[in-house]
């Protein structure tokens, strides 16, 4: 592969095609997407040669040498704390690196600065230039020209109140970036305008009548300013989804446009309400006003905090900016844990846990001597997380006030609120708009963090701060609710009259934490955490009116199973007569019923719908849909279950849909059978000292588990001698039948020669011994050959191969002329040893991960299947992929251990995807059993494969990946499995595309040279094709169940594909490359390396399938194409179909 | 891409500089395209080997995978009556010494493009190859020499993998009993090395030369790392690490050293990951 790199790099510029044809209308072939695919990253991360690089700078790592003087010169004073500083406060001095290296790229730039600046000052002159406007009532809104909307929706549609325009009483800056908080990217900048005091009344508290006002004094602004052409693009939005404090958006005209956002409040001035009117008990919506109807009044708490939100932000900023000028890694710490925040999608949208409220907690900590003034950054990060990981507001509330007995009591704010932080003037609760199950995630991802923190096989700077962590990759269920406007519905059913009054109409933010609480207590045991989207701020434009709620995207909920409890069917509830019971029946209605169990007990059950595994796995759906449509009435058709979309691609086509589970666990059965009678076996001269299996179907890894079948005589030639049955020439290629290798040691003895010939002669010997006792004992068919013995057992061909432990070292072992024993690593030994010795291990070890966690082989299935639909499975190989997979599950950070195939899937695209693998060895950590590597990796990077895994048997070498994937595959890897990603999630996420998963297992067959198409009746594994055949073949086989023992053999491991694969690669293998999709492809694609086209001297040892160009004295050779691609057909014969030769493309 | 057919003539044979003639083969002869074979007389000074005789070999490159030793022979029947035909992956010199494997135990043969030495009965069927005109192609598959690829050929090939355990078993029966008289022999031998170095009635030792000589001496690569392994640690177990005020400095001082090499580490793959700008979180 060495002489390849040009043509694959020209594969990558080639645009990467992603077809989206169903199966049904294939022939319709004008429905093509296109996908084009950016290149950059990839190319540098994998071949250190970045955008940099090509101005001029050589970016290479290169092994530090410094002199003796630097190394052994006396330290100073200052140089000898900067090293124990790092020593001592970081694990590892480059995390602190890198941290600051991360601030540099968030923090802005000055130059921003003096943009922000300058834009704020046109923007301050103009505000102030607003004219007077006539009071009016505030209903009438004539005085606004047609072109600007108000930003509110005006339900019930009129109050009290006049109103009129005036220029504000003051305009400042406010929130994070006059504090220094501000970060990169979407900078937002905040202003707050005062409204001045003539403009409203003390009592606008009531009934919506400031909020109203604020709307029009925003409406007049942005009238205003709509004029001046000082302004690019003027956008309302709200803050944080609150319709009742609209914002208006401003940003630069003119190429900066995107650069940052002006954010303009609308606010009372301070002090203007009394805070006391807004204790959480009180009312000020009045029911009769909002309903039309007389009765009791019920507490406002979230429309107050609202409105006490708007009189604050100025005390706040002056609190912040106290307790920053004391500490100087404030704004730091801030910046860092609002990156951590973001990367969890918890800073955003409505009910998030914004950078105000991040450094408030950093405050509090400051404040309460959690933390100390002289710390860093870094430290104030993770005093931070721990803090969030070890506290629970929903319980236990915390506050900022200086005097608690003027204000309401924590408990107070508890029964109103399900997250409580208290800010300093003690009136607000700055969580108010949090749920519990935000809160819960939050404190989830921080106690993850801290776990990974101090892990040292962990790069826990990318884990941290690096690695984003979007729901569909994070959950491992998800489903939306996607007709939002049903939730007004189960607002009424669910009785929330009053509470939808205090969110003003909101009827998604009132339903929502009723909903999440139904779903807990309904899911309860099977699940680790239940999340939910946060949905994003709306924005509109000044001259549309505001949105309506139900215009929001689809809420998302996410689901962290519980592996072990998540797929049960059964939820046993209280006995029949306790007085829980009826607590039970009203919670799951009519599905609850009276069972009688073994144990004599009688008692309340739901017992769920699920045969196979697969339907298992989807219990939750179940549960979800019917608990929203008992208690909050949505309809099974709102919920958009995407938990295992993907799992389609490896569904088995039998009576039963599952995913393979059951099919590997009869294989694995079978297995254990076999290894219990191998063992058992008398007479045979030297004792097994183990069996152990080495395939992936022994580890619930193959990609289409293996159907015990039966066969149909009539279809076969016979070979009488050894009681075989042939392949007829004529019929469809039978069914391909795996052989599943086990590998059987023999006892170590002084019997055993010391010479490869004769071992290999003895275990031929085995081979037909151990086939002899089997067939007597047991009535086995058996075929001994010399390097295995094939056993026919319960429709199943088990691979016995005798290993002798000795034998690698006895093929290493030369004699010198001197007769001097030495002993040298060779490809033979290392093969041998990977069969008989790393394989089984390997092999073993899966299984035990297996048993830890349900999904792996399934995940693994996925992941294989999607390698060898793109044509890579010859380079990534199944090994390598079930060793990725691991990885994914050994060390999920930041994640926790995938629980479904897909999330598992995605997972490992990403990881694909986004893994260093330049400056980063992959750590598989099986066993739990490494520790540190890294420093030794970086020295010899240059020698080592280019894809690293290490395992804690394999530290240094990384045996699996030594032969492939090359680098030029290897970014042909990242680049399909980074597009795959991106199409697979953006159809999971969005319900409203074209919803086909198989489009990422279609590749691209553009870019390569030829195509060579095969005969479909050849192909033993058709029906494993990504598209299901059109016509299906029979392959000799009878359904019903398994197999006699005894009876003739049936056709093994006999593939016409593979063979014509290998004939190719051994003949033309320096010529071109060539791909195939093992799993029912029916094309076999191949791409010329354009090395070999160079016109080339003529050599004896280079002139394999070349045809000699004389000029002069000069003889060059260059390949025989014509001659070549007639070859292909030649030894294909009844494979090929066609040729294809793409002869534009081999131009050179 | 056929070579220069412009120079030659019909009816001549193609030489091209190197002295190789150039033979065009195809498949069958409704094929298309041709492979070209390059022959030329076997030559090599080094090689003595009785089975490839220089004046009767002729050495022929680029033999297309679809073609056994069978169909070569039978191609180059046509010359004169050939004597054998060995194919291989790569000119150079044959056989490999040790003992004759049975087919069974032979490891699989490679499928490529090969190299062959064709040894004919008579040394004037040489010029006669080479004097074969070029644009007359030899043909593999004819209807009296049919020649099975694809389908047929691996259909054949699975059939023909069957082996008769009976077969199977009295191969190795034969190799080792084969083996195990070579053992015996070698052993054989051995003692009567032995017994020559025992002293004779009047005290006499006879000391040969050979490789008993060096038995004093540990007799394996590993043997000897082993010794001097051992030596090192003895060594070492000897000395005094921390007893001197001086050696206690030195500690110090390389605990330092060694906390700078790893800063200075750490500030390089920093300077590298910037470089590749690693470090935008989003």
């Amino acid at each position: 592969m060495s002489g390849s790199g040009a043509p694959i790099r020209r594969l990558f510029v080639q645009p990467i095609l992603v077809k989206t044809i169903g199966p049904a209308q294939r022939e319709k072939r004008a429905n093509h997407r296109h996908v084009s695919l950016t290149l950059g990253t990839c190319e540098s991360g994998m071949k250190g040669k970045s955008k940099a690089d090509h101005a001029g700078e050589e970016v290479v790592y290169h092994p530090v040498k410094l002199s003796r003087n630097d190394l052994y010169r006396p330290p100073t004073a200052e140089e000898l704390n900067q090293l124990k500083e790092a020593e001592s406060l970081f694990h590892c001095s480059l995390l602190k690196m890198q941290m600051e290296e991360l601030l540099k790229e968030v923090a802005l730039s000055e130059r921003r600065k003096r943009q922000i600046d300058s834009f704020i000052q046109t923007v301050t002159k103009l505000i102030q230039t607003v004219p007077d406007s006539p009071e009016v009532e505030v209903s009438d809104l004539s005085w606004l020209s047609g072109a600007v909307k108000v930003p509110f929706l005006l339900v019930p549609k009129t109050t009290k109140g006049k109103f009129h325009m005036a220029p504000p009483s003051s305009i400042d800056l406010i929130g994070s970036y006059p504090l220094g908080t501000c970060t990169k990217p979407n900078v937002m900048v905040d202003l707050a305008v005062t409204i001045p005091n003539d403009v409203l009344h003390p009592k606008d508290v009531l009934n919506q009548r400031y909020p109203r006002k604020r709307a029009l004094y925003l409406a007049g602004l942005a009238q205003h300013l709509a004029s001046s052409s000082d302004i690019g693009t003027m956008q309302y939005s709200c803050l944080h989804g609150n319709r009742l404090r609209p914002v208006l958006l401003l940003t630069p005209p003119g190429k900066d446009s995107s650069s940052f956002t002006l954010r303009v409040h609308a606010c009372p001035a301070p002090g203007f309400f009394k805070p006391s009117r807004f204790h959480p008990q009180r009312n000020n919506i009045r029911t009769e006003w909002y309903t039309g109807l007389q009765t009791s009044e019920p507490p406002t708490p979230h429309y107050n905090s609202s409105v006490l939100g708007d009189l604050l932000p100025r005390a706040h900023l002056q609190f912040l900016s106290a307790v920053s000028s004391q500490c100087s890694a404030f704004t730091d710490g801030v910046a860092l844990l609002k990156v951590w925040l973001r990367q969890r999608e918890l800073d955003q949208g409505t009910g998030c846990f914004n950078g105000f409220l991040a450094s408030m907690l950093l405050a509090y900590l400051l404040i309460t001597h959690r933390i100390s003034n002289s710390m860093t950054a870094y430290q104030l990060l993770r005093n931070a997380l721990n803090f969030l990981a070890s506290t629970d507001l929903t319980v236990n509330g915390i506050s900022l006030a200086k005097d608690p007995d003027s204000t309401p009591s924590i408990s107070e704010f508890h029964d109103a609120f399900q997250v409580v932080f208290v800010d300093p003037s003690g009136h607000l609760n700055m969580c108010a708009d949090i749920t519990a199950c935000t809160y819960k995630q939050l404190q989830h991802e921080a106690s993850l963090s801290m776990q990974f923190w101090d892990n040292p096989t962990v790069d826990g700077f990318q884990c941290l701060l690096m690695t984003p962590k979007p729901m569909i990759r994070t959950s491992d269920h998800v489903f939306q609710l996607c007709e939002l406007v049903k939730l007004q519905s189960s607002c009424k059913k669910l009785n929330l009259l009053s509470e939808l009054m205090d969110h003003s109409g909101d009827y998604i933010h009132t339903a929502l934490p009723f909903i999440l609480s139904l779903l807990q207590q309904g899911l309860s045991q099977r699940i680790h955490l239940l999340t939910h989207s946060l949905s994003p701020d709306p924005k509109w434009s000044v001259e549309s009116e505001a949105p309506k709620h139900k215009a929001q995207p689809p809420l998302s909920f996410g689901l962290l199973l519980r592996a072990e409890l998540s797929s049960t069917v059964l939820d046993r509830g209280p006995p029949a007569d306790s007085p829980k019971a009826a607590e039970f029946r009203q919670l799951w209605g009519p599905r609850s019923e009276l069972r009688r169990f073994q144990d004599g007990d009688i008692t309340e059950a739901v017992l769920w719908h699920g045969e196979s595994i697969c339907q298992k796995r989807l219990v939750p759906k179940q549960i979800i849909t019917h608990l929203l449509q008992l208690h909050a009435d949505i309809p099974e058709s709102c919920v958009r279950y995407v938990g295992a979309m993907v799992d389609d691609v490896i569904k088995t086509g039998s009576e039963v849909s599952g995913t393979g589970e059951e099919e590997s666990l009869v294989v694995v059965q079978s297995y254990d059978d076999l290894s219990r009678k191998l063992w058992r076996l008398e007479g045979l001269p030297l004792t097994i000292t183990a069996v152990q299996g080495a395939h992936p179907a022994l580890r619930y890894t193959q990609v289409k588990p293996l159907a015990l079948t039966r066969k149909l005589y009539s279809f076969f030639d016979r070979e009488k001698t050894s009681r075989s049955l042939v392949p007829k020439e004529g019929k469809p290629c039978p069914v391909y039948i795996t052989p599943i290798t086990v590998i059987c040691h023999m006892e170590g003895s002084g019997k055993w020669p010391h010479d490869r010939l004769a071992i290999q002669h003895i275990r031929a010997a085995f081979h037909i011994q151990l086939g002899e006792l089997l067939r007597k004992h047991h009535n086995y068919t058996c075929r001994p050959c010399p390097t295995h013995l094939d056993v026919w057992k319960d429709g199943l061909v088990f691979r016995i191969q005798v290993a002798y432990h000795r034998e690698p070292q006895v093929l290493r072992e030369s004699l010198t002329a001197e007769g001097l024993l030495v002993v040298r690593d060779n490809d033979e030994a290392q093969a041998l040893e990977m069969a008989t010795i790393h394989k089984p291990l390997l092999t073993s070890t899966l299984h035990g991960l297996q048993q830890q966690h349900p999904c792996f082989g399934a995940a693994c299935r996925l992941v294989k299947r999607w390698l060898s639909a793109q044509l890579f499975s010859d380079d990534i190989t199944e090994d390598t992929a079930d060793l990725l997979v691991a990885s994914l599950f050994l060390q999920p950070a930041p994640f926790t251990a995938p629980s479904s195939p897909q999330v598992a899937f995605l997972r490992f695209l990403h990881l694909l995807s986004s893994f260093d693998w330049r400056n980063n060895p992959l750590i598989v950590n099986l066993n739990n059993q490494l520790t540190e590597i890294k420093n030794g990796f970086m020295a010899t990077r240059e020698s080592l494969p280019v894809m690293f895994i290490a395992t804690p048997k394999d530290k240094k070498l990384s045996m699996w990946t030594k032969r492939s994937p090359s680098i030029q595959m290897l970014q042909r890897v990242i680049m399909v499995a980074a597009e795959s990603l991106k199409v697979l999630e953006h159809q999971l996420i969005d319900g409203s595309q074209k919803q086909d998963v198989r489009v990422i297992l279609r590749p691209p067959l553009e870019a390569y040279d030829v195509v060579i198409h095969l005969n479909p009746k050849q192909v033993p594994l058709l029906d494993q094709a990504v598209d299901p055949p059109a016509i299906t073949f029979s392959r000799g086989v009878m359904s019903g169940s398994a197999a006699q023992p005894g009876g003739p053999l049936p056709v093994i491991d006999y593939n016409p594909v593979s063979l014509y694969l290998g004939e190719l690669r051994e003949a033309f293998g320096d010529l071109a490359l060539f791909f195939c999709d093992p799993c029912g492809g029916t094309v076999i694609t191949v791409l010329w390396k354009p090395k070999a086209f160079i016109p080339t001297p003529f050599k004896t040892s280079q002139v394999s399938a070349r045809s000699v160009e004389v000029t002069g004295d000069e003889t060059k050779t260059v390949p025989n194409v014509e001659a070549i691609l007639e070859d292909f057909r030649i030894m294909g014969k009844g494979l090929v179909k066609s040729v294809e030769a793409r002869t534009e493309k081999w131009s050179f | 891409m056929a070579p220069s057919k412009k120079k030659h003539a019909k009816n001549q044979a193609c030489v091209i500089p190197g002295g190789f003639t150039v033979l065009s083969l195809q498949f069958s002869s409704d094929s298309a395209a041709r492979h070209s074979l390059y022959v030329k007389e076997h030559r090599v000074r080094a090689e003595r080997s009785s089975h490839r005789p220089l004046d009767r070999t002729l050495f022929v490159l680029n033999i297309p995978p679809y073609c056994s030793e069978d169909v070569v022979k039978d191609l180059f029947s046509q010359f004169g009556s050939v004597q054998s035909v060995e194919l291989r992956d790569h000119p150079g010199s044959s056989q490999e010494s040790g003992p004759k494997l049975s087919k069974f135990f032979k490891p699989a043969e490679k499928q490529g493009f090969k190299v062959g030495y064709v040894v004919f009965q008579i040394s004037s069927s040489l010029p006669a190859v080479k004097s074969h005109p070029h644009d007359v192609p030899l043909v593999v598959c004819t209807e009296h020499r049919p020649v099975k690829t694809g389908l047929q050929k691996w259909i054949q090939q699975y059939t023909n993998s069957f082996i008769q355990p009976e077969q199977l078993q009295q191969k190795v029966d034969s190799f080792m009993e084969d083996y195990d008289k070579r053992k015996e022999e070698e052993a054989e031998r051995q003692k009567k090395e032995a017994e020559e170095e025992q002293e004779d009635e009047e005290g006499w030792v006879k000391v040969t030369r050979g490789h008993k000589g060096t038995k004093a001496r540990p007799h394996s690569e590993a043997a000897n790392q082993r010794t001097l392994q051992r030596e090192i640690t003895k060594k070492k177990r000897k000395e005094l690490l921390n007893f001197y005020t001086w050696q206690h400095r030195n500690t110090q001082k390389e605990h330092i050293a060694e906390l700078r090499k790893k800063f200075e580490e750490d500030k390089q793959r920093i300077a590298l990951l910037r470089a590749q700008r690693k470090f935008r979180p989003y």
